[in-house]
């Protein structure tokens, strides 16, 4: 039987012939092109980000080596000992107050406590003791009218009545620790007040000479330590000079090197215009303007950085006296300090000293092998990003991009929001999905998927009005200094930016860890009751460990929306570009930093389009989008790894 | 071999029993001994309420929260455990149970067998070595497993999981073992392991079996009774149900031509 396409056809008037081609093949097309375009749509936005982030590194690579050829990072050798000094005296300064303030603690509340009182006194009746103030002022020899006098000092009578009684803003603020007789004693003393007197009354000013005398008293035992910390301040001084003279120097060589680079660029572009002229007289202008663009000429490092190199033994010798005064101050300082803070401190200047005698020495060799003519590859450029202690821009000296310290401001906070919203999400699900009736599953469930419906700006706000506030106040009182960090120093820290991350991310754990507890085939809970477990011995021993691979997965893209969160970051972080203090301990998380995403935000719309720093936004921007990626993919990877092969 | 139920103590014994399931009855005024030690099978057209009382014995029908006992009473040891009061976790370390489907946890062989003596407190390690491999040596699997005690159940084949899903069961010594179609899933040479095992076990456990399958019902049983439509129809030994049923629907029933 012959088996050709035409005789295996169906015969046209049969039933099962097709008829047209139908719209099937539009609709596929249709579809198909939606999905598409949205593949289309992200791969141009990835090789937009990678074009725009590709030029960073060969640009801040020009900049490292306009650094070290003009000497900037010369100077910068022993800056960088300077800072490291500053930091260590300060440390000596802080435990040097912590202990003297610690024998005193008493006096300085009673001192504050009375002045606290002077001061809501003085706030409350100001209005009425100004306009009586001006109005005498005014009025010369004819004296006051009676009458307006009379008005004015009864109008002075109600407020003081007023603030004694407490009626007026907050109350009367408490004073724990003066007495009750010393407290009417000073209330007595502001209520007969001359109205227009601002002097302190006499407990306020016997306080505050208490005060001194004891801060004095305590200081007497101390005054070898007070000389030890001054001999090491002190040290300093001969690096500080050379330091801001060459300084000066090496500015001045950078300066006439990048005016030179301008205006070469400007010739080029002029030539390449007179190049391109159509009329003649055009080309002639062009050409013109080019000759003149150039007004300086190219700078000969190697000359220009010799009266600065010529002083390498000064500065060997500034550096040697730090060494000195280093060592001398190990031996001078006293071996114990009471007061724990102030012990603290000092222990991390004891830990600190051999590192910076190290760091010494080294910058000792540096000095003489330093060159400024030595190339710098790519490689230690993206080195000097990926690892860099310092973001620094716009500054005059050197700009510098590294991202360590926003990572670490992103990472603290994630790890805040995370300890927030892991045991809150993971508990609520466990509740709702396994203890929970019907009804309150159907109460808690959209409850919590409703705090996804916040807008983040409408959270950072929040965070500043609310939280923030509250938590520093929290944080003053005496009965919590015992916090690590308390009390806290900076409204906006990483902190509260964590916590509301972390209200952020709730509801992606809450919701996702339900989902994998509700995956979980009732069987096995079946058998765990069969088995006679109570109803917790089968959640914690049966359906928990069957879904912890969900659960990980919903705390990573928790991580993942924490990670890559902007506003409210922005909006409350402190915003500050430095690495957090990591001596404070846990009290690490109460300051305020700088994040991955934050710095975009905030410093994309200022710098100009296809500057260094706009690139490096943008590698930021790219490296961001790899992490955020990353923990997606690995949490995808964890639901089918542990996915419960119950078949 | 036919015993009479009626010269021992039941160890089960269910009086009058009503059932709901919100407001429809599914089990009507059942009354029925389980004997000591013997094998009881349960068979009967599906939707006839042979499972519904089967998860009487150990309340397991608690997790439906429409479900409740409405009338009579189960005595297990000759308490009534339909009462409120009941401490649920002590019914089911006496009355153990086995499903239809095996559901092995995603443990470790060793750990799924030990889970029952470790939730009751049992910590000491040797104690538990040593029960689990009576157990896993009981249901035979021992020689198939004792190389990889810490490897996951589910490497296990579908036979030697729902061995090990009756070796977790009597890990905790129950008097009582339920079994809801423990062969459904299973292949011919498993469900014929499974069977041998159960004649095995009748020495120390009583057994209450579900089962589709009559001829199952029929090897391994002392006592079968046939439900229909939420009624305990005819109950007896099994030989007698099987060859001179005293019941037309009965030997409808068993003769194939209905069910």
């Amino acid at each position: 039987m012959p088996d050709s396409p035409t005789s295996s056809s169906v015969p046209a008037d049969h039933p099962f012939r097709r008829k047209g081609r139908g719209t099937d093949g539009l609709f596929k097309a249709f579809f198909a092109g939606n999905a598409g375009l949205t593949i289309v749509i992200l791969v141009l936005i990835i090789a937009f980000l990678i074009r725009e982030g590709a030029g960073f590194f060969p640009d801040y690579r020009r900049e490292l080596e306009l650094y070290r050829r003009s000497g900037l990072e010369f100077v910068d050798l022993s800056r960088k000992d300077l800072t490291a000094h500053e930091q260590m005296s300060s440390l000596l300064n802080r435990a040097y107050y912590a202990q003297v303030n610690a024998s005193c603690r008493n006096e300085f509340q009673r001192s504050q406590e009375a002045a606290a009182i002077v001061n809501y006194l003085g706030e409350v009746v100001a209005p009425a003791q100004s306009a009586l103030q001006r109005v005498l002022d005014r009025a010369g020899e004819e004296g006051v009218p009676e009458e307006l006098q009379a008005s004015l000092s009864a109008k002075y009578q109600a407020l003081l009545a007023d603030a004694l009684a407490g009626r007026a803003g907050k109350g009367l603020p408490p004073t724990p620790h003066l007495s009750s007789a010393e407290r009417a004693g000073l209330l007595a003393d502001l209520k007969s007040r001359d109205p227009l007197s601002t002097d302190d009354p006499a407990l306020v000013l016997a306080l505050q000479e208490q005060l001194s005398a004891r801060q004095d008293a305590a200081a007497q035992p101390l005054e070898d330590f007070r000389a030890a910390i001054d001999a090491f301040a002190d040290a300093s001084v001969a690096l500080d000079n050379l330091v801001a003279e060459s300084g000066d120097t090496v500015k001045a060589i950078k300066e006439a090197a990048t005016l030179h680079e301008i205006e070469t660029t400007k010739r080029a572009t002029l030539l390449e215009a007179a190049a391109k002229a159509k009329k003649p007289e055009d080309k002639l202008q062009f050409e013109a303007e080019a000759r003149a663009a150039v007004t300086t000429e190219a700078v000969d490092f190697a000359p220009a950085l010799k009266p600065v190199l010529d002083r390498i033994p000064e500065f060997r010798e500034a550096n040697a006296a730090l060494s000195a005064a280093l060592a001398g101050a190990g031996d001078k300082l006293p071996k114990r300090l009471e007061d724990a803070k102030a012990q603290r401190y000092l222990a991390t200047f004891r830990k600190g000293m051999d590192a910076y005698a190290i760091e010494l020495a080294d910058t000792n060799a540096a000095l003489v092998a330093w060159r400024n003519d030595l190339p710098i590859g790519l490689g230690s450029t993206i080195l000097g990003f990926v690892t860099g202690r310092e973001w620094i821009t716009g500054g005059e000296w050197q700009d510098f991009y590294g991202i360590i310290p926003l990572f670490t401001g992103s990472l603290l906070i994630a790890v805040i929001a995370l300890a927030l919203a892991i045991p809150l999400g993971v508990g609520a699900a466990i509740y709702t999905n396994q203890l929970a009736g019907r009804r309150e599953q159907n109460f808690i469930k959209p409850t919590i998927e409703f705090l996804q419906a916040i807008p983040s700006v409408v959270l950072g706000f929040l965070g500043i009005a609310v939280l923030g506030t509250l938590l520093q106040e929290t944080s003053m009182k005496d009965s919590l200094s015992w916090i690590p960090g308390f009390p806290i120093q900076e409204r906006l820290n990483m902190f509260t930016a964590g916590c509301l991350l972390g209200l952020m991310a709730i509801p992606t754990i809450f919701t996702l860890s339900e989902d994998a507890l509700n995956n979980v085939p009732s069987s096995f809970a079946e058998a765990s009751d069969a088995l006679g477990a109570s109803k917790l011995q089968t959640i914690f021993r049966v359906v928990c460990p069957a879904a912890i691979s969900g659960i990980l997965a919903a705390v990573l893209l928790g991580l993942g929306r924490v990670i890559g969160e902007t506003m409210v970051v922005l909006l409350v972080a402190g915003n500050r570009i430095e690495i957090p203090d990591f001596t404070e301990g846990l009290g690490v998380f109460f300051q305020p930093a700088h994040t991955l995403t934050g710095i975009i935000a905030q410093e994309l719309g200022e710098v100009p389009f296809g500057s260094v720093h706009y690139r490096a936004l943008f590698v930021v921007g790219i490296l961001l989008f790899a992490i955020v990626l990353g923990i997606n993919w690995t949490a995808q990877r964890m639901l089918h790894k542990f996915r419960i092969g119950h078949d | 071999m036919v015993t009479n139920p009626s010269n021992r103590v039941p160890a089960i014994a269910i009086e009058n029993l009503r059932f709901n399931y919100g407001d429809k009855e599914v089990l009507h005024d059942v009354s029925l001994d389980i004997p000591d030690r013997q094998i009881t099978a349960f068979i009967g057209p599906s939707g006839c309420g042979k499972s519904t009382l089967l998860r009487c014995f150990n309340r397991i029908n608690d997790r439906i929260p429409s479900a409740r006992i409405t009338g009579g009473a189960i005595r297990v040891g000759g308490i009534d455990i339909s009462r409120p009061d009941l401490d649920l976790q002590m019914l089911r370390r006496r009355v153990g149970m086995v499903f239809q489907k095996w559901n092995p946890f995603p443990k470790s062989i060793y750990d799924n067998v030990a889970y029952g003596l470790r939730i009751h407190g049992e910590k000491d390690s040797k104690v538990l070595d040593e029960r689990v491999e009576h157990c896993l040596r009981v249901v035979a699997l021992w020689d198939d497993v004792k190389d990889r005690l810490k490897s996951s159940a589910f490497g296990l084949s579908g036979g030697q999981q729902q061995r090990l899903c009756i070796a977790r069961t009597i890990a905790t010594r129950p008097d009582v073992i339920l079994m809801d179609e423990p062969c459904s899933a299973l292949d011919p040479l498993s469900t014929l392991k499974v069977e041998e095992l159960l004649l095995e076990l009748k020495k120390d456990y009583t057994i209450v079996i579900v089962t589709h399958n009559l001829a199952q019902a029929s090897r391994c049983s002392d006592q079968t009774a046939f439900f229909y439509l939420g009624e305990l129809i005819e109950c007896g030994p099994t030989g007698q149900i099987f060859t001179r049923p005293s019941e037309s629907r009965t030997e409808a029933y068993v003769s194939g031509s209905f069910g």
